[in-house]
């Protein structure tokens, strides 16, 4: 088998920050629809982070490119194939960074008119659309099968949302600390997708191992080859098992966390969501085009 | 009506003796990074029915694909297809994503770090509008690589695969389940 080496954490961080950026900015959406001064704090942080995650997110994309820094002026051929997932990407998150921006200059008075809930279903459908083409990028690929699962953005838009909430709770704690909100609903959600994605995870190893070849392979990787430790210790044990057990706690009323406690377990969820993206991408084998013979 | 011409390869695996001089001849003429190969050849084992396990040298490069996942995914449509059927990358608007080399079932792309652009075999293209041959199949001593035009019913390539089918040998193509309708031909007698 052989692994792919054109993706490396560049385009892991890429997908990451993508991701935390939509999150954040999907969850302050739909807490704006629902009651934005009950959650004005936690609005105006995920506004925060939301635009520049994405942003820097694609300043790691750039200079993964081989000719981004060199010929700039070539960015502009990225719109120009309708039938690449790229194409698609960058009219994507082009159109959320100049909405979520918008939203952010609202949201810090900066401009008067918001836009309303226009705004915010443009921003529900952007964001959606940004995490899930962090998947879709990778899951229209017939060439690298443990890749080629309708799982794979499903899992990624799951594992956004789940980051995003965890970043804006990270910058609220900081700059919002001593105004109190209370956010319980939130975070409820947040641990219900935090189980969610636990299941898909099993889900996924489950698949792949009942997989073809190379899928079985690249999640053998995972489970028990060269990525197990990363795998098993930093992904399911640090950024899924162990937050997801503290929500569960924190929802029965058996544990309150705040303060930099907080801050380091939504860290480790953020941490979590990075290496979900570094392995899925690290594990990627070709398929095998030497189907008929062994060796 | 004359038909365009179609650039396609065989490979009579029999006749390869893994000298790699394919390989070498490749990165001479086109000064191929030096981690970098535009053509291979992998061992491989066919399973015998009745005898034991036989050994098989398998060359592999671009398949120049007539549905080529490397065309639909280049965001910038560096990668195209060609009207003589040559999948061709154009430098100088290859932005250098690398999505392609992840589309590619054939793994035959690899990333150029030098120019930063994708890059793979081209069928020696500005060398065979000279009228030359490609350099591999110029070079390969035992003439496992047989290239010309298929659509020119008396190529080379054109009469071995008729000479082939009429003997009829085992006549394939790498991974046609997945529908990229590759160019290069396999023939084992």
């Amino acid at each position: 088998m052989v692994f792919q080496e054109s993706f490396e954490w560049y385009i892991a961080l890429y997908l990451f920050l993508g991701g935390v950026g939509a999150g954040a900015i999907l969850s302050a959406a739909f807490a704006d629809l629902y009651d934005r001064e009950k959650y004005v704090n936690y609005i105006k942080s995920a506004s925060l982070i939301g635009m520049p995650a994405v942003a820097i997110g694609c300043f790691f994309l750039l200079i993964d490119l081989g000719q981004g820094l060199t010929k700039p002026w070539l960015l502009i051929y990225l719109f120009a194939n309708p039938t690449s997932a790229i194409t698609w990407g960058t009219a994507i998150l082009t159109l959320f960074i100049i909405v979520s921006l918008l939203y952010a200059a609202y949201n810090f008075n900066f401009i008067k008119f918001g836009g309303g809930k226009i705004t915010l279903l443009s921003l529900i459908v952007l964001a959606i659309g940004t995490a899930g083409y962090t998947g879709v990028l990778l899951g229209v690929l017939r060439a690298i099968p443990f890749w080629h699962q309708t799982l794979i953005p499903v899992l990624f838009i799951i594992s956004a949302i789940s980051t995003g909430i965890s970043a804006t709770v990270v910058v609220k704690e900081i700059l919002f600390s001593k105004k109190k909100e209370n956010i319980a609903p939130i975070e409820t959600g947040h641990f219900y997708l935090m189980v969610l994605e636990f299941m898909m995870v099993i889900a996924m190893i489950i698949i792949a191992l009942n997989g073809v070849p190379e899928m079985v392979f690249s999640i053998k990787v995972l489970l028990s080859g060269k990525y197990a430790v990363q795998f098993w210790l930093i992904f399911m044990i640090l950024g899924l098992l162990l937050p997801t057990l503290l929500y569960g706690l924190q929802e029965i009323k058996k544990l309150h966390m705040k303060g930099s406690f907080l801050i380091i377990i939504e860290l480790l969820v953020l941490l979590g969501g990075y290496y979900l993206r570094y392995l899925i991408l690290h594990a990627g084998v070709f398929t095998e085009k030497f189907a008929h013979y062994i060796g | 009506m004359i038909k365009n011409k179609k650039y396609v390869m065989v490979y009579a695996i029999d006749r390869c003796v893994d000298c790699k001089a394919c390989m070498v001849a490749c990165k001479a003429q086109w000064q191929v990074p030096e981690n970098h190969f535009r053509t291979h050849i992998d061992e491989k084992y066919s399973p015998g029915k009745y005898a034991p396990n036989r050994k098989y040298f398998l060359p592999s490069q671009c398949n120049h694909c007539d549905e080529a996942p490397c065309v639909s995914v280049c965001p910038t449509k560096a990668s195209h297809k060609r009207e003589d059927g040559i999948v061709y990358v154009d430098r100088d608007i290859c932005i250098g994503c690398k999505y392609c080399i992840v589309s590619c079932p054939y793994d035959a792309r690899f990333f150029n770090e030098e120019v930063g652009v994708a890059e793979k075999c081209t069928f020696c293209l500005p060398w065979i509008q000279q009228g030359h041959q490609p350099a591999c199949a110029t070079t390969c001593l035992s003439n496992t690589r047989i290239f010309g035009d298929i659509n020119d019913p008396n190529s080379e390539v054109s009469k071995f695969l008729a000479e082939a089918k009429r003997n009829k040998s085992k006549i394939w193509k790498l991974r046609e389940d997945l529908g990229t309708e590759p160019n290069i031909y396999y023939v084992q007698s």
